[in-house]
């Protein structure tokens, strides 16, 4: 018997049979829903072999490592009840823990609470310039909830939707998307011009399609402001969730797309790099949410022209939903997207 | 053909035709087929699919609240009947549902929230943030039969654990079933904080309180 993890974080035992099973049944989920290929046997029997063997710790072969990108750097050791300020957070990232880009981020974490201390971010990202070398992004989320009441001037469509004011609602998101995107270029470029050396929207699309046009959209404002800026867009969710339902971009349905699909879109409006989600089912095993992990995250490393970064942390990409991610599941599920899921960077 | 009209029936909500389910609710009223049949092996297969289509990311919100609309009016129709013939209908169901204290996650509650209605089960929906005593309070007020709660936060889903340990407190733990649901919330931890029940999505919710109702 072999110990590993549900998708919740306890540990369990399975037997090799049992963990073989669990990630076929889930590479078979990922087909299924994601109308994608399955993985081949040496696949199977590669997932297999990492997440039956004994040692606690897991690594990739020598030559296979990949870039570490990570969001919201410079606020997360907060989180852990460290009293410590931004600038000492980004330096810990570069070189405690050897990230190759991180990313100054404000604990709101929305473009819209930004737009009034735009100019203190300024001078936080110059100051963060002159003390790291690696690559800086501003990274915030679209959040496109924060423009309706009552946060925000339009309609909730919340509570429209429930009404049955199915027009009204669609309209408020239009209003929504129109404003998101006049604040995404403005942060941005104010961050820009400071001398971030890229823009990060991230957990796009939880607030549903409306939230990845407006991202994309905005996307392609920015590169045609600034072609050389660097645009990383990071998901919130496997498949974008249908709020408005008759959204498109480039004449394709944004509701219901896939990680395969999704890169497609963000490619089109300029992006330089892809961060797809694949979300944890806390019912089920590790194994399982693993072969559904690396089957979605494959299929779009697979389809991507731009360079693809998999979200893996707490509740994403193979790793339980809890707030300090278990060393044993995180290496395995880093391992297995990397060899695997064909992924450029984490 | 009773099994016709059943698929039909499915189908109505699913296309989310309002007009077509009212139609076929009263076809069946005619033909004698017992309404709560009708509700149960028709139009409920459909919402059932409505709910798998939308978990899949086939089907969007604003088409799913049409399906719930189709769905609501038709079973409104055969309940109605059913209430004449003296059956006894999920309408008695009564939950107030939320998300918990320090949690404002909305969307999967609200899905939750339409397709229980949909299903013929009245809901006080008090929104997100509730506190503790807010749930108690509106289950007090309306006399609910099952209070239902969402956490999307692994650092919310213990307001379950407190929810409970006050209704034990003040004795109204048997008075209230309580479900739990949302993405870090699992089976075994509804057990583990004595829950009455957890639902993984908006079908076996409906399922759920159905079974800890009657």
């Amino acid at each position: 018997m072999v110990q590993t993890r549900m998708g919740d974080g306890m540990k369990i035992e399975m037997s090799e049979d049992e963990i073989r099973e669990d990630i076929v049944r889930g590479v078979e989920d990922a087909v299924d829903r994601a109308k994608i290929d399955t993985l081949p046997q040496e696949e199977i029997d590669y997932l297999t072999d990492l997440y039956t063997r004994p040692s606690k710790f897991v690594s990739v072969e020598p030559g296979n490592e990949v870039v570490l990108t990570f969001d919201e750097g410079s606020v997360k050791l907060k989180r852990l009840v460290i009293s410590i300020g931004r600038i000492p957070d980004l330096q810990i990232y570069e070189r405690v823990f050897c990230s190759d880009t991180a990313e100054l981020a404000h604990v709101d974490y929305s473009f819209k609470p930004v737009k009034p201390i735009i100019a203190e971010e300024q001078i936080e990202m110059e100051q963060a310039l002159l003390s790291t070398i690696l690559p800086l992004y501003y990274g915030a989320m679209p959040n496109l909830s924060l423009y309706s009441q009552p946060d925000g001037e339009f309609p909730n469509p919340a509570e429209l939707l429930p009404k049955g004011k199915i027009d009204e609602a669609q309209k408020a998101y239009e209003g929504m998307i129109e404003h998101g995107i006049k604040d995404m270029v403005f942060v941005s470029s104010k961050m820009y011009e400071a001398g971030a050396d890229g823009i990060n929207f991230d957990t796009t699309g939880s607030a549903g399609e409306p939230d990845f046009l407006a991202a994309l959209r905005a996307t392609e404002k920015l590169k045609e402001k600034y072609p050389d800026i660097s645009i990383e867009m990071g998901m919130s969710n496997e498949f974008v969730l249908g709020m408005h339902g008759d959204l498109e971009y480039e004449g394709t349905n944004l509701a219901g797309l896939y990680p395969h699909e999704q890169v497609k879109m963000a490619e089109k409006a300029g992006v330089d790099v892809f961060g797809p989600v694949v979300n944890i089912n806390s019912s089920e095993s590790i194994p399982w949410n693993i072969g559904r992990t690396v089957a979605m995250m494959k299929a779009c490393a697979e389809e991507a022209d731009i360079p693809v970064h998999a979200n893996v942390g707490m509740g994403v990409g193979g790793v339980p939903i809890v707030e300090t991610p278990p060393a044993d599941s995180l290496c395995r599920a880093s391992v297995a997207l990397a060899e695997i899921g064909k992924q450029d960077g984490l | 053909m009773s099994s016709e009209l059943f698929e039909q029936a499915a189908r109505s909500v699913v296309d989310a035709d309002v007009e077509e389910a009212k139609k076929l609710a009263n076809q069946a009223l005619e033909e004698d087929i017992p309404p709560l049949e009708m509700i149960e092996e028709g139009f409920t297969s459909g919402i059932v699919e409505v709910g798998r289509l939308f978990d899949r990311g086939e089907l969007f919100l604003p088409q799913l609240m049409g399906c719930a609309e189709a769905m609501k009016e038709a079973s409104g129709i055969l309940k109605e009947a059913a209430a004449a013939a003296g059956e006894e209908t999920a309408e008695d169901i009564e939950i107030v549902l939320g998300t918990v204290e320090g949690d404002v996650h909305d969307i999967g509650k609200g899905i939750v929230a339409s397709i229980l209605e949909a299903n013929g089960i009245k809901v006080h929906d008090l929104g997100t943030d509730v506190p503790t005593n807010e749930f108690i309070e509106k289950a007090k007020e309306v006399d609910a039969d099952v209070i239902g709660t969402s956490a999307l936060l692994t650092t919310t889903m213990g307001a379950n654990e407190d929810l409970i340990k006050t209704l034990e407190e003040e004795n109204l733990r048997d008075r209230f079933k309580v479900v739990v649901g949302g993405g870090p919330v699992t089976e075994r931890w509804a057990d583990k904080i004595d829950a009455d029940g957890y639902a993984e999505n908006a079908n076996e919710a409906v399922r759920v309180i159905q079974d800890l109702a009657n």
